[in-house]
C-alpha cells in the first residue's frame, strides 16, 4: 500500500518536536518493512524520525508496547515517557489501561490519527474498519489528518451470525477443530494490550489451572479463559486474530462477549476511562450473567 | 534413480499407510501442514513449504515420557515408546537438514536423548524436492538447497509425467521395495527460481556484537511469542513437567510429559525466586539468533539455522532473520 505523504510528514514533525523538546524519550510508530507493508518502530533520536511512516498497512495496535515502558530502564530512574501513534480503535486501549492504572496519563503522548481504515493480512480492508464508528481517536494529545466524512455505521454483529446459526454440538465441533490447529504459541496473548499479567494463569509452572501440554483440552481452556479475561476489556482491535499463524477466528469469541457486556451493562471497552463492569458490578440479584 | 507415476506413488503410499505410521503434507483448513494420514487421498503432492517443520514427529510438541501409578504404597513406572515404523513422506530438504542439526545434540552427544533416538531409529525420511525457492527461503546460503538429498533416506523429484525417486541410504532402498517402477519418462523438473543469497558470519564474529544496538532495534518490536521457535526445524528446547491425570481413593495416576518450549518466551529463563536473566524482549530475541549462529555451532558443530524461511514469513511484526544476518555481516 502506498505511503500517505501528508500524514507521514505530520507524524514525523510531531515526533521531532516531542523528542527535541525532550517531552518524550521514545516515539512508537510505524516504519516501512523491507518485506513490504509496515511494522512497529521505536524512535529515540530526532535525527531518525524520517523512519516513521503512515499507510493503510499500519494495522498494528502499538499500545501493547506501552507495557514494556512501565518500568525504568535503570534502577532508580524514572520510567520513560513515550509517544505512541494511535488509530481510533487503538486509542480505546488507552482508556482501558488508564482505568486499570497500567499507564500514567502524563507519561504518554498519544499521536492520534484520523483514520480512513487499514488493511488486513489479505490486503483487503480490515474487518474491524467495516464496523468502525469512530474515525477519530477517543483519546489523543495531537491529531493528524482530517476526520473523514464517514457515515456513522451501526455494528450489526453480522460477523457472529455464522457461529450463532450452529446448534450447540456443531458449534463445539467448530471450535474444537479450530483449537486443534492452534499451536499454543501465545502470539494472540502476547500481542494483546489487555493481556499483561506478569504470569499468565495458563502458563504457570505448577500447571495449577491447565498443564503445559499442547493438546486440544489445554488450548480449549486457554482460549475460553482468555476470552473471559478480556470480557468488557477487549477493544476489538483484532490483533490476536491478525497475528495468529493458524488463522483462528479469535475475534468471534471476543465479539460474542463484547455484545453480551454491552447488552447487560451498556459498556463498550475503552469508550470511556472506566473499568469493565463485568467483574465489579452486581445487580440486586447478584451477577446478571 | 527410480521412476513412477502419480498413480504408482499413490498405490505405494496406500500400502505404506497400512504398515507404518505415515506422515505427509496435508491441507488443514487452508494451511499446509504435516499430519498423520491413513491414505494417499489425504496427501498433497503439489504444495509449497509446509508452515511448520517436520520436527513434531521426532520431538513431539507434547510427548508422554512416563506413566506413574501409585496404588497405596506401591509405585509403578511405565515408559511409553511407540515402536511402529514411521515414514515422513514429502518433507522438504530443509526439514531433513533441520533434523540433522538436532541430531548433533540429541543423537551425537553422550548420552543421547533416548526418546529422540527412539523416534529417529523408527523413522524413514522421504523428501520431496522443491521446484522453486519459496517466499523467505535461503537454504542455499546455509549449505542446503531445493534438491539437496544429503540428509534424507529418499529424495523424490517431480517430473512432467511422474516422479523420480532416488534412494540415499540403505533405509531408503528398503522402503522403496514395494514401489511400482516404470520406464522413466522425461527429466526431473528444474528449480524455477532461486532467491538471493544471504551472508553467513562465522560464530567468533558474532561475539563482539553482543551489545550492538541492532538487538534493541529489532528486539523491541518482538512480541516474545513462540511462533518463530515453533515453526523452526532446528529449535529444540523443551520443558518437562508432571501432570496428574486421575485421582481416586488409593490410586493416583501421573504422567511425565515433555513439551516444546521457546527461548523467545518471557518466562523461559525465569528461575526460582522470580529472577529473569533475560528480562526484556531484545535480550530474548538476541539469544535466539546467538543460539543459531554462535552457541550451537560452537558447542555442537552445525549452525542452528537451515534457511527454511518459515520464521520470516510467520512473524507478525516482520522480524526477518536474513535482514539481521545482513546487518551483522556489515558490522562484523
Ligand atoms: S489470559 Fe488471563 S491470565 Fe493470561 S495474561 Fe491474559 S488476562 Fe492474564
Ligand atoms: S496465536 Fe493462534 S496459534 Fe498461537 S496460541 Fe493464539 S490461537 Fe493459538
Ligand atoms: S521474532 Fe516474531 S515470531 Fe519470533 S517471538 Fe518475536 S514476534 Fe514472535
Ligand atoms: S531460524 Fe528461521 S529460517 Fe532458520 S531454520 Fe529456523 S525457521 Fe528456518
Amino acid at each position: 500500500m502506498p505511503i500517505n505523504e501528508p500524514l507521514t510528514q505530520q507524524i514525523r514533525e510531531h515526533a521531532r518536536q516531542l523528542l527535541e523538546s525532550e517531552r518524550v524519550d521514545c516515539v512508537i510508530g510505524y516504519e516501512a518493512s523491507p518485506r513490504g507493508g509496515a511494522r512497529p518502530a521505536f524512535v529515540y533520536d530526532p535525527a531518525e524520525v524520517d523512519r516513521l511512516i503512515w499507510s493503510p498497512d499500519c494495522v498494528h495496535n502499538l499500545t501493547t508496547y506501552l507495557h514494556d515502558k512501565k518500568k525504568p530502564r535503570k534502577r532508580g530512574e524514572e520510567p520513560p515517557r513515550v509517544a505512541v501513534v494511535v488509530k481510533p480503535c487503538d486509542s480505546r486501549t488507552l482508556n482501558v489501561l488508564l482505568a486499570e492504572r497500567q499507564i500514567e496519563r502524563e507519561r504518554v503522548v498519544a499521536i492520534g490519527v484520523a483514520c480512513e481504515g487499514v488493511v488486513g493480512k489479505d490486503g483487503q480492508p480490515a474487518a474491524k474498519c467495516g464496523r468502525c464508528t469512530d474515525r477519530t481517536p477517543v483519546v489523543y494529545d495531537v491529531l493528524v489528518g482530517e476526520p473523514p466524512e464517514a457515515p456513522p455505521v451501526e455494528d450489526d454483529w453480522s460477523d457472529l451470525a455464522r457461529i450463532e446459526e450452529m446448534p450447540p454440538a456443531e458449534r463445539l465441533a467448530f471450535w474444537l477443530r479450530e483449537f486443534d490447529r492452534c499451536i499454543r504459541c501465545y502470539a494472540c496473548r502476547q500481542v494483546c494490550p489487555g493481556c499483561y499479567c506478569t504470569i499468565c494463569m495458563f502458563e504457570r509452572d505448577d500447571g495449577l489451572w491447565v498443564d503445559a501440554a499442547i493438546d486440544v483440552p489445554q488450548k480449549h481452556i486457554f482460549h475460553l479463559g482468555r476470552a473471559l479475561h478480556l470480557a468488557g476489556r477487549c477493544v476489538e482491535c483484532d490483533e490476536c486474530e491478525r497475528v495468529c499463524p493458524m488463522d483462528l477466528p479469535l475475534s468471534l469469541l471476543n465479539r460474542l462477549l463484547v455484545r453480551e457486556v454491552e447488552a447487560l451493562y451498556g459498556h463498550r471497552a475503552g469508550r470511556e476511562e472506566t473499568l469493565t463492569p463485568l467483574l465489579f458490578e452486581l445487580g440486586p440479584e447478584g451477577s446478571p450473567i | 534413480m527410480r521412476f513412477t507415476t502419480l498413480d504408482g506413488l499413490r498405490r505405494w503410499l496406500d500400502k505404506l499407510a497400512e504398515e507404518v505410521d505415515l506422515v505427509a503434507p496435508t491441507d488443514v483448513d487452508g494451511h499446509v501442514l504435516y499430519r498423520p494420514v491413513t491414505g494417499s487421498d489425504q496427501i498433497l503432492f503439489d504444495y509449497e513449504r509446509p508452515e511448520l517443520s517436520a520436527k513434531d514427529f521426532l520431538l513431539p510438541a507434547t510427548e508422554v515420557l512416563l506413566r506413574i501409578e501409585q496404588k497405596g504404597k506401591e509405585v509403578a513406572l511405565e515408559e511409553v515408546l511407540p515402536d511402529r515404523k514411521q515414514v515422513l513422506f514429502g518433507i522438504r530438504p530443509c526439514d531433513a537438514h533441520g533434523i540433522a542439526v538436532i541430531d548433533a545434540l540429541f543423537l551425537e552427544q553422550d548420552p543421547p536423548d533416548r526418546y529422540y533416538r527412539h523416534h529417529r531409529e523408527r523413522t524413514v525420511l522421504v523428501g520431496m524436492a522443491c521446484t522453486r525457492m519459496w517466499d523467505g527461503c535461503f537454504c542455499t546460503s546455509m549449505g542446503g538447497g531445493p534438491t539437496d538429498a544429503t540428509h534424507l533416506d529418499v529424495l523424490i523429484r517431480p517430473g512432467e509425467e511422474g516422479y523420480f525417486l532416488q534412494p540415499v541410504t540403505p533405509k531408503g532402498v528398503a522402503i522403496l521395495e514395494g514401489l511400482p517402477v516404470e520406464e522413466p519418462k522425461g527429466e526431473p523438473l528444474p528449480v524455477e527460481e532461486y532467491n538471493e543469497p544471504v551472508p553467513v558470519v562465522p560464530p567468533e564474529k558474532w561475539r563482539p556484537l553482543f551489545n550492538d544496538r541492532i538487538w534493541m532495534r529489532h528486539g523491541e518490536r518482538c512480541l516474545s511469542c513462540r511462533i518463530c521457535t515453533y515453526v523452526c526445524p532446528t529449535c529444540r528446547c523443551f520443558d518437562v513437567t508432571d501432570r496428574v491425570v486421575d485421582v481416586q481413593p488409593g490410586l493416583t495416576r501421573i504422567e511425565r510429559i515433555r513439551v516444546w518450549d521457546a527461548c523467545t518466551s518471557p518466562n523461559y529463563r525465569r528461575v526460582a525466586g522470580g529472577h529473569n536473566p533475560r528480562p526484556t524482549k531484545p535480550d530474548r530475541l538476541r539469544n535466539r539468533f546467538y543460539c543459531k549462529f554462535c552457541y550451537y555451532p560452537e558447542d555442537f558443530g552445525p549452525l542452528g539455522c537451515v534457511g527454511c524461511g518459515r520464521c520470516i514469513v510467520a512473524c507478525p511484526v516482520d522480524i526477518d532473520i536474513t535482514e539481521v544476518m545482513q546487518v551483522v555481516a556489515k558490522r562484523a
